[in-house]
């Protein structure tokens, strides 16, 4: 792809060997048609997360680190426009990265081999041979791009550590046995990870997105919880107002109905 | 589909949510099966509609399946924790949240009454002490639920048998004072009537909290969010979040894993409300560590392979090269193992090369080359563990090598041959072993008579030793210590003394006190004149002694009891005894050199004076040469030891503890000529050593 060298960066023709694994996958288009069309690039960005979310499992990576990976992926993806790249490499640079910055090294040879199998399911794994060094230098060079695009700001204040001091608060002001009954952690951890999928978690604060978490975990097993003078989701942020929760709420309701167009 | 779960959550959400929910989950086997008892219960919607209302039920219709799954639900077990206070928080801990809500006071009483459980930990402050039990003001909780109801004027009632005795008689109430903080357990509640009991037994404690203490605590020991509910009682600006945010925990960077853990999420298995995401859908094969599995045995292979063809071409160590990098890249290679055995035992390094095959072989226990290369290796292993003479090793090699490879007439030739020579070695042993015993038995026999001997003899000093006890003065206690592990020592020897002969016996003797007269003289001598000068005056005067002592004579006296020989001969060695325990005294280093430059000058002695010995003690300067030889430390254990054998010997080992010194100052009177040699001996010790006073 002679488009990346716009950039100045070096990495020439094994994007093309990237190219070409992925023109396996399900409706990536080729670099030159520049779509304008935004819902085209929402699903992209939702395969592309997809893919981000099913190799964090296969490479046993904890929920933080796949988040940071989706959340460097939806800040590049903000800040250029994505068609002048190949948007799986990029995943894949984020999930390298994000192992770093997360203290959660994973190996380049291990992420390669997952990605290929992701695209070419039951394949025999890759030779020491030079595509796979070149696959590797394409890696590690489309990193450094993310780094510079992102001005180094890699870190990030996740939603998660908030959403399990939330969980323990809430706990304490149920009956023991309400909440056995209702499996609200699970639920609200799963809502968490799957809002993933799509850029809210750069569009809203990272408590106002725990919070809407248990919110609706609590809200789908109907649990009910005591009323004071404020709201306990009052209580949990200084700032978060009904309507904030509501709109993460419908945002998170829209990833849902986008994966049966997706895939 | 749980039953209880979806009748609360419609129940909440009322009809709108019953009917999506038919709409969604037609197909859902498991839906239709409870949709019966659901549309019974449906009521009033219990919440507010508003905009995202119809999204919602929406979502909850469709993901129903697995919202409500029973396999949703992390089985997580019911016991309540508790946590220690530590210093070091893992994560914030935050006042209960009812605190910052303001939850009206009715409500709060009412929740407390609704959640306290049998078993529960509370913690409370004693307002009033009657002579039935103590009244507690509850202030909180303090396992697993959190609860702010310090305002909420609850008090708990402790009777005196709740109360665990300490043991004394004393009434246990009056070590109960109103204002003491106490943690007890809760015994009963009574929801209706409002009244808690609590007790101090910790049998009242629920499975998961036994090792709580109850009892008086200090101030200190309430939990952290109880003084900080009274922080934020007072301070309105400490909200939630800045509590958080500056919490101590809260920036710990392994505070998410922690506390998955402690709410018992699993971060391998994710949940997921994604159709694509759930877990079973994923392949085992399609994970990291398993494709990495069979990528490293590609790699590796290609490096075998590339090494067998140097092997073959007699590329040794180009081929030990491309196995060591296989290995690198797949640690249990099995075909690199294989060929690295094969190369090693070509090589000669036997024992590497059966370790790589056992290696082999446990991974693929069914690798043929590998088996055959091993049946092959332990053979010539065993051959040369037979040279080596380790018969039994080398059998078990044979053996295990046929086990392997049933084929292998080398190894059943081998075992074989092996196993008739352990055979005839071993009848060898144990006719060998035969033999001895009927000499050790001849002996036992001979040396019966000289225990009944020594008895005989020991029986008579202890008659002696009492009536010198009475008259003699103690000597100081280290030497009669050392003088006693000496003794201790000669126990010991007294064993071997068995199997040896008298006459050995009385050359020993004779050795040990020239010996010892010799040393004492080097000692404190310390000069060849003052060596010579003390030589001169023994064989002056001793030369009767020793003539006295030539002969069968003196062994034969000492051994047949005769009085003034063992009197005398108890007297030289307590006089030994006490140069001994001098010598232990000034310190074990001088006395090995010494000791050797004795033997030395001793062997010179002995060999002159042997030159018109007695036949017997013609065995002297061997024995003393054996002596020269042996190493220091020994030597210095020799000496006590010898003196010890002479003690047995005479049969007065035992008896020598703390006795030796009342003896040495005892018989003197009695004592005839050859006491003029003992007295320049002990001039010479006084000269030294200027302790012991003068007679």
């Amino acid at each position: 792809m002679g488009a990346l060298l716009q950039h100045g960066s070096p990495v020439s023709t094994t994007v093309d060997f990237v190219l070409e694994l992925t023109m396996a996958s399900s409706s990536v288009r080729s670099a030159p048609e520049r779509a304008a069309d935004p819902s085209k690039d929402v699903k992209t960005h939702f395969r592309v997360c997809r893919f981000i979310m099913e190799a964090g499992v296969k490479l046993g990576m904890r929920s933080v680190p796949v988040a940071t990976a989706c959340t460097l992926y939806h800040r590049f993806c903000a800040r250029v426009d994505i068609h002048a790249y190949e948007p799986f490499l990029v995943a894949t640079s984020c999930i390298y990265l994000a192992g770093k910055v997360e203290e959660q090294h994973l190996r380049t040879r291990d992420i390669i081999n997952v990605s290929h199998r992701y695209f070419r399911s039951g394949s025999t794994p890759l030779d020491c041979d030079q595509d796979f060094w070149d696959l590797r230098d394409s890696v590690v060079q489309c990193e450094l791009l993310i780094l510079r695009q992102l001005n180094f700001h890699v870190s990030f204040e996740h939603p998660h550590k908030f959403l399990l001091h939330y969980l323990l608060s809430v706990h304490a002001l149920l009956n023991r046995h309400a909440w056995a009954r209702s499996p609200v952690a699970e639920t609200s951890w799963a809502l968490l990870r799957d809002c993933y999928h799509g850029d809210m978690c750069i569009r809203h604060a990272p408590q106002h997105l725990a919070i809407a978490a248990v919110y609706l975990a609590l809200h789908s097993y109907g649990v009910e919880l005591p009323r004071g003078d404020k709201e306990w989701w009052q209580v949990l942020s200084s700032d978060v107002t009904r309507d904030h929760i509501d709109a993460v709420i419908s945002d998170l309701l829209q990833l849902y109905d986008l994966e049966a167009k997706c895939i | 589909m749980d039953r209880e779960l979806l009748k609360q959550c419609v129940s909440f959400h009322g009809a709108s949510l019953f009917q999506k929910l038919q709409s969604e989950q037609i197909e859902n086997p498991d839906f239709q099966a409870v949709a019966v008892d659901l549309s019974k219960a449906i009521q009033e919607r219990k919440t507010d509609w508003n905009s995202t209302s119809g999204l919602v039920e929406q979502f909850i219709a469709r993901k129903a399946d697995l919202l409500f799954s029973r396999s949703w639900r992390v089985p997580n077990s019911q016991r309540p924790e508790y946590e220690e206070e530590e210093t070091t928080e893992p994560y914030g801990r935050l006042p209960p949240l009812e605190l910052f809500m303001e939850v009206p006071y009715e409500e709060r009483r009412a929740m407390l009454y609704r959640d306290l459980e049998k078993g529960d930990v509370v913690l409370g402050r004693i307002n009033n002490v009657r002579e039935y039990g103590f009244f507690l003001t509850l202030l909180g909780t303090a396992a697993g639920m959190k609860r702010d109801i310090e305002d909420l004027d609850v008090s708990a009632l402790c009777h005196i048998r709740e109360i665990p005795s300490s043991g004394s008689h004393d009434d246990p109430l009056s070590y109960y004072q109103i204002g003491d903080f106490i943690r007890a357990g809760v015994k009963d509640i009574d929801r209706y009537q409002e009244k808690i009991t609590v007790s101090l037994h910790q049998a009242v404690l629920c499975p998961g909290l036994e090792h709580v203490k109850l009892g008086v605590i200090a101030k200190e020991d309430l939990p952290t969010h109880y003084s900080q509910s009274s922080l934020v009682a007072n301070d309105s600006t400490l909200t939630y979040e800045r509590l958080l945010g500056g919490s101590h925990g809260s920036q710990n960077p392994c505070v998410v894993d922690y506390l998955l853990q402690k709410v018992g999420i699993s971060d391998t298995q994710p949940p997921s409300l994604m159709r694509g995401l759930q877990s079973k859908l994923f392949d085992e094969d399609d994970f990291a560590t398993s494709i990495r599995k069979k990528q490293s045995a590609m790699w590796a292979l290609k490096s075998v392979r590339l090494g067998v063809d140097h092997f073959k071409n007699e590329r040794h160590v180009e081929a030990m090269n491309e196995f060591n990098k296989a290995l690198d890249i797949d640690n249990n290679n099995v075909e690199a193992l294989v060929a690295r055995g094969a190369l090693y035992a070509n090589k000669g390094s036997l024992v590497k090369a059966i370790s790589d095959f056992e290696l082999a072989l446990e991974t693929c226990p069914d690798h043929r080359n590998a088996r055959k290369y091993l049946s092959q290796t332990l053979v010539e292993r065993g051959r040369q563990l037979e040279e080596q003479e380790k018969l039994v090793t080398a059998e078990g090699l044979y053996r295990k090598s046929l086990s392997l490879d049933e084929t292998n007439s080398e190894a059943q030739d081998a075992l074989n041959r092996i196993t008739l020579m352990i055979q005839k070695s071993i009848r060898l042993r144990e006719e060998a072993m035969a033999k001895e015993k009927e000499q050790e038995e001849a002996k036992n026999s001979q040396t019966t008579s000289a225990d009944k001997l020594r008895k005989i003899l020991k029986d008579e000093k202890r008659l002696k030793k009492k009536r010198k006890r009475s008259t003699s003065s103690s000597s100081s206690s280290s030497s009669s210590k050392s003088s006693s592990s000496s003794s201790s020592s000669g126990s010991h020897r007294r064993s071997r003394k068995k199997k040896k002969k008298k006459k050995h016996r009385a050359s020993k003797r004779q050795r040990r006190i020239s010996s010892k007269e010799s040393c004492r003289s080097d000692k404190h001598g310390e000069q060849e004149d003052g060596k010579e000068v003390e030589w001169d005056a023994p064989p002056i005067i001793s030369g009767t002694f020793l003539n006295q002592r030539e002969g069968p004579g003196f062994a034969a006296r000492d051994v047949f009891a005769k009085d003034r020989t063992r009197s005398l001969s108890r007297e030289v060695e307590a006089k030994q005894k006490l140069g001994n325990s001098w010598k232990d005294n000034n310190g074990n280093g001088r006395k090995s050199d010494f000791s050797r430059k004795d033997f030395e000058t001793d062997a010179s002695h002995i060999s002159t004076s042997s030159a018109d010995s007695h036949s017997r003690r013609s065995s002297f300067p061997n024995d003393s040469r054996k002596l020269a030889n042996r190493d220091t430390s020994r030597r210095s254990s020799m000496e006590s030891g010898k003196y010890e054998r002479r003690n047995t010997e005479e049969a007065s080992s035992s008896n020598a503890k703390g006795d030796d010194d009342t003896r040495s100052e005892g018989p003197k009177k009695e004592l005839p000529t050859n006491l003029l040699d003992i007295f320049s001996q002990i001039e010479q010790f006084k000269k030294e050593k200027g302790v012991r006073p003068s007679k």
